[in-house]
C-alpha cells in the first residue's frame, strides 16, 4: 500500500524529469551546430565591383591611341634573306618548317653560333619573320607602351618601332603574342586587346581596334595570348564579347563580318586555327565557353558551323590540333587535361562527339605550347601535373594518345618551353635556355646535341626558324642562332 | 742503499695519484662543459625542395592538429587573380566562394591589392598541413607556397612520426639556431 510520502516522491520526480526534458528539448531546438562555421562567399577579397572596374577600364581605354608613335632607326632596307616564319606556328600552322635548308646534325660544345641578340621587355612575345625582317610586339617598360619592333634578320639591328602608350602591369611578364605578316601588312594584338595593322616596310599605321572598348571583349587573365590570323587579306580575330569571331579587311580596317555570340563566349589564350574538314574551310577556335567551327568560305564566311561545350576549361593556352579525319585534339593546363573530339558531317550540318577525355596524367597533354602533329604522331612536353612523366618530351601515336610510344626519360625533363620540327630534327628549348636537338623519330627518343644558349629564365615564347636562323627568347632577351649545316 | 733511496714513498704515490685524478676530473669537466657550450640542439624540419605534397604531414603528426603548416614566400608570389594554390582547378569563377577554393579549411585569405593583383596569406590556426595548396602552387604557379614544421607547435619527438612516413625523405634535423629551410629572399638572407 502506497504511503503519502511515496506519492509525493513520484510526483516530484516526474516534475523534475519533465523540467529536465523541457530544458534539454529547448537546448536541442536552439542549438545551431553550424554556428562556428565561417562562410566563404564571393566578394570576401575586397575586390572592386564590376561597375567600378569597368569605369576604370573605360578611363584607361580613352587614353590609348593605337599606333600613335613611330620611331625609325635605319634609312636602308635590310638584306632580303631567304626563309620566313610569318605567324604563330609558321607558314603551315603546324610548327614544322618545310624550307629546303639543311641543318647541322652536331654542335660544338658551345652550341650553335649566336649571330645577334637584342634586349626585350619582360614577357613571352615571340617573333614572326618575312623578307629579312623580324617583327616582335614588345612591351616597352620605360615608355609604358606596346611597341611593334622591326629588326633586320641579318644582324638584329632595329629598323623601326611603331608604338602606343597603354598601361600594363607586370603579371608573369607583359607581352605574349606573335604578329601575323601577309600581303604587305603586319597585324598585332597587344596585352590589353589592342589590334594594330601597319605596313611591313614603311611601318605606316593602317588601322587599330580596341577590342575591349569597341567589342566588349574581356581581357583574359595574364593578358592576351591569342595570336592574330591573316587569311585571304582578312585579319581574323576571336574577340569574344559582342562577336565570337570577326574579320577585318587589312587594307581598310573595315569589319567585313562578325560571328554572333549569343552565348557570351569569351577570349581564351588559344589562337584561331584554319582547317578544311569534309571539304569545307573553317576557322576552329577554343573559346572560354566552348569550341567552335566558323566558316572560312567566301560564300558564308563568319557563319557559325558548329559549336560544342565539350571542351571548356577555365584557362586554355594551347590551340586545337586538327587531324585530317575530323578529329580534334584539345588540351589545357591548370589540371584541365585533354580531350579528343570528333566532328562529323550530318544531314547538311555538323555534330561534335567526345571520343575521350582525361586528366593530365592520363595521356597526351600540354600546358602552354601547342603539340606538334607529325607523321601521324603527336609530340609534346607533358605538364607539371602529369605524374611520373611530368615535364618529359613524349611521342604518342594518333590512334592511342594514352600510351606513349616513347618518353625522354627522367633525366631529360623540359618545362613550358617551345619546340619545333625542321629538316627531320626537333628543337626543344627548356625554361632555362638549354636547347636540345633530337632526331625526329616515331620509335625512340634520339637526342643529337644539347647546349645552353641563354642564361635567362622563363624561356616560353615560341621559336621561329627562317633560312637556317633560329630565333628564340627568354623573359628578357631574343637571340638568333645559325643552325644551318656548314655547307649550306 | 740506492734501492732504498729510489723507492717511492707511499705518501708521495697517493699524493701524485690524487693530483692526477683531480687534473683529469677538472679537464673532463671542462671538456664536457665546452662541448655543451658549442654543441647545437637539433630540431626537425622538412626540405621544401624535396617535398612531394603527399598530404601525410596532415595525418602522421602525433599532434591532433599537425605541427607542419603551409608558409608563403610573398616575394616569390605572382599575386595572380587565378591562383593555383587558392583556386580549385575546375573553378568556374576566380573568387572567394567556398566551392572555388582548394583549401579544405579556408585557411588562405585572399585580398585585392590593385588590378590584377591579389595577396594570399596563410591563416595558420586553420591550416591542417594537407599541402593541397602547395601542390597547386608548385604545379601552376611560382612555388611560393611551401610546407614547414612550425616550432611553436612541434614537440621535437626523438622519432618524428612524419619523418618515418615521408616518402620523399624530406625531413631532416637542423640546428635550432636555424630551424627553418626557407624559400625566396628570406632563404638568401
Amino acid at each position: 500500500m502506497k504511503t503519502m510520502s511515496d506519492s509525493i516522491a513520484v510526483k516530484l520526480s516526474a516534475s523534475v524529469s519533465s523540467v529536465i526534458a523541457l530544458v534539454c528539448l529547448t537546448w536541442w531546438l536552439s542549438y545551431n551546430p553550424t554556428a562556428r562555421l565561417a562562410t566563404h562567399i564571393p566578394g570576401m577579397d575586397n575586390r572592386p565591383t564590376e561597375s567600378e572596374a569597368s569605369k576604370l577600364r573605360a578611363a584607361e581605354a580613352d587614353q590609348v591611341r593605337i599606333g600613335e608613335f613611330l620611331e625609325t632607326y635605319a634609312s636602308t632596307q635590310p638584306p632580303a634573306l631567304r626563309g620566313e616564319w610569318p605567324r604563330f606556328r609558321g607558314s603551315k600552322f603546324n610548327n614544322i618548317s618545310t624550307e629546303p635548308v639543311r641543318l647541322a646534325s652536331t654542335w660544338s660544345e658551345q652550341g650553335p653560333k649566336q649571330l645577334w641578340s637584342v634586349a626585350l621587355g619582360e614577357g613571352h612575345a615571340a617573333p614572326a619573320v618575312a623578307d629579312g625582317r623580324v617583327y616582335v610586339l614588345d612591351y616597352d617598360e620605360q615608355n609604358k607602351g606596346d611597341a611593334l619592333r622591326c629588326f633586320s634578320l641579318a644582324d638584329g639591328s632595329e629598323l623601326w618601332r611603331r608604338w602606343y602608350r597603354v598601361r600594363v602591369k607586370r603579371n608573369h611578364g607583359y607581352s605574349r603574342t606573335i604578329p601575323a605578316v601577309a600581303d604587305g601588312y603586319v597585324v598585332t594584338i597587344g596585352p590589353r586587346c589592342h589590334v594594330m595593322c601597319v605596313d611591313v616596310e614603311s611601318a605606316e599605321l593602317k588601322w587599330g581596334i580596341d577590342l575591349e572598348k569597341e567589342l566588349g571583349t574581356e581581357t583574359p587573365l595574364w593578358y592576351t595570348g591569342q595570336c592574330p590570323l591573316i587569311d585571304d587579306s582578312i585579319a581574323v580575330i576571336a574577340s569574344g564579347g559582342n562577336a565570337l569571331l570577326l574579320g577585318v579587311e587589312l587594307a581598310t580596317g573595315t569589319i567585313a563580318w562578325q560571328t554572333p555570340n549569343p552565348k557570351g563566349y569569351q577570349m581564351s589564350h588559344s589562337s584561331v586555327m584554319p582547317a578544311t574538314l569534309f571539304g569545307k574551310r573553317m576557322y576552329i577556335y577554343c573559346a572560354k565557353g566552348g569550341i567552335v567551327g566558323v566558316s572560312a568560305e567566301e560564300v558564308d564566311r563568319g557563319e557559325l558551323l558548329w559549336e560544342s561545350p565539350l571542351w571548356n576549361p577555365s584557362v586554355m593556352a594551347p590551340s586545337p590540333v586538327i587531324l585530317p579525319d575530323g578529329r580534334i585534339f584539345v588540351t589545357g593546363g591548370y589540371g584541365a587535361g585533354s580531350a579528343l573530339l570528333q566532328v562529323t558531317e550530318k544531314n547538311g550540318g555538323y555534330a561534335v562527339d567526345e571520343l575521350m577525355k582525361y586528366k593530365p596524367d592520363g595521356g597526351m597533354a600540354s600546358e602552354q605550347q601547342t603539340p606538334i602533329f607529325y607523321q601521324n604522331h603527336f609530340f609534346a612536353i607533358l605538364p607539371k601535373d602529369a605524374g611520373v612523366l611530368r615535364k618529359q618530351l613524349v611521342c604518342y601515336a594518333s590512334d592511342d594518345i594514352t600510351t606513349p610510344v616513347w618518353t625522354s626519360g627522367t633525366t631529360n625533363r623540359f618545362g613550358l618551353g617551345p619546340y619545333l620540327i625542321a629538316d627531320g630534327k626537333m628543337f626543344v628549348l627548356d625554361d632555362d635556355g638549354v636547347l636540345t636537338m633530337l632526331e625526329v623519330s616515331t620509335t625512340a627518343f634520339k637526342p643529337l646535341a644539347q647546349a645552353k644558349v641563354m642564361d635567362g629564365t622563363d624561356a616560353w615564347g615560341p621559336m621561329a626558324l627562317a633560312g637556317g636562323r633560329l630565333l628564340l627568347r627568354d623573359a628578357h632577351k631574343m637571340i638568333c642562332l645559325d643552325i644551318s649545316a656548314p655547307s649550306s | 742503499m740506492n734501492d732504498k733511496q729510489n723507492k717511492v714513498k707511499r705518501r708521495d704515490f697517493f699524493r701524485d695519484s690524487l693530483r692526477t685524478l683531480l687534473a683529469l676530473a677538472l679537464g673532463g669537466s671542462a671538456g664536457i662543459a665546452t662541448r655543451k657550450l658549442i654543441a647545437k640542439d637539433l630540431v626537425w624540419q622538412l626540405d621544401p625542395h624535396k617535398c612531394v605534397q603527399c598530404d601525410l604531414c596532415a595525418t602522421e603528426c602525433v599532434l591532433d592538429l599537425s605541427a607542419v603548416k603551409c608558409v608563403h614566400a610573398h616575394d616569390m608570389c605572382g599575386h595572380c587573380t587565378l591562383c593555383g594554390g587558392f583556386h580549385r582547378p575546375d573553378a568556374v569563377t576566380f573568387d572567394t566562394a567556398a566551392e572555388n577554393q582548394l583549401c579544405p579549411t579556408g585557411a588562405i585569405k585572399r585580398n585585392f591589392i590593385e588590378n590584377p593583383y591579389y595577396s594570399y596569406t596563410i591563416v595558420e590556426e586553420k591550416c591542417i598541413g594537407c599541402a593541397k595548396c602547395v601542390k597547386g602552387c608548385s604545379s601552376f604557379g611560382n612555388g611560393s607556397l611551401y610546407m614547414q614544421v612550425r616550432h611553436d607547435r612541434c614537440l621535437n619527438c626523438n622519432e618524428c612520426a612524419i619523418a618515418i612516413a615521408c616518402p620523399a625523405e624530406a625531413f631532416q634535423r637542423v640546428p635550432s639556431s636555424q630551424p627553418y629551410i626557407l624559400k625566396g629572399k628570406q632563404a638568401q638572407a
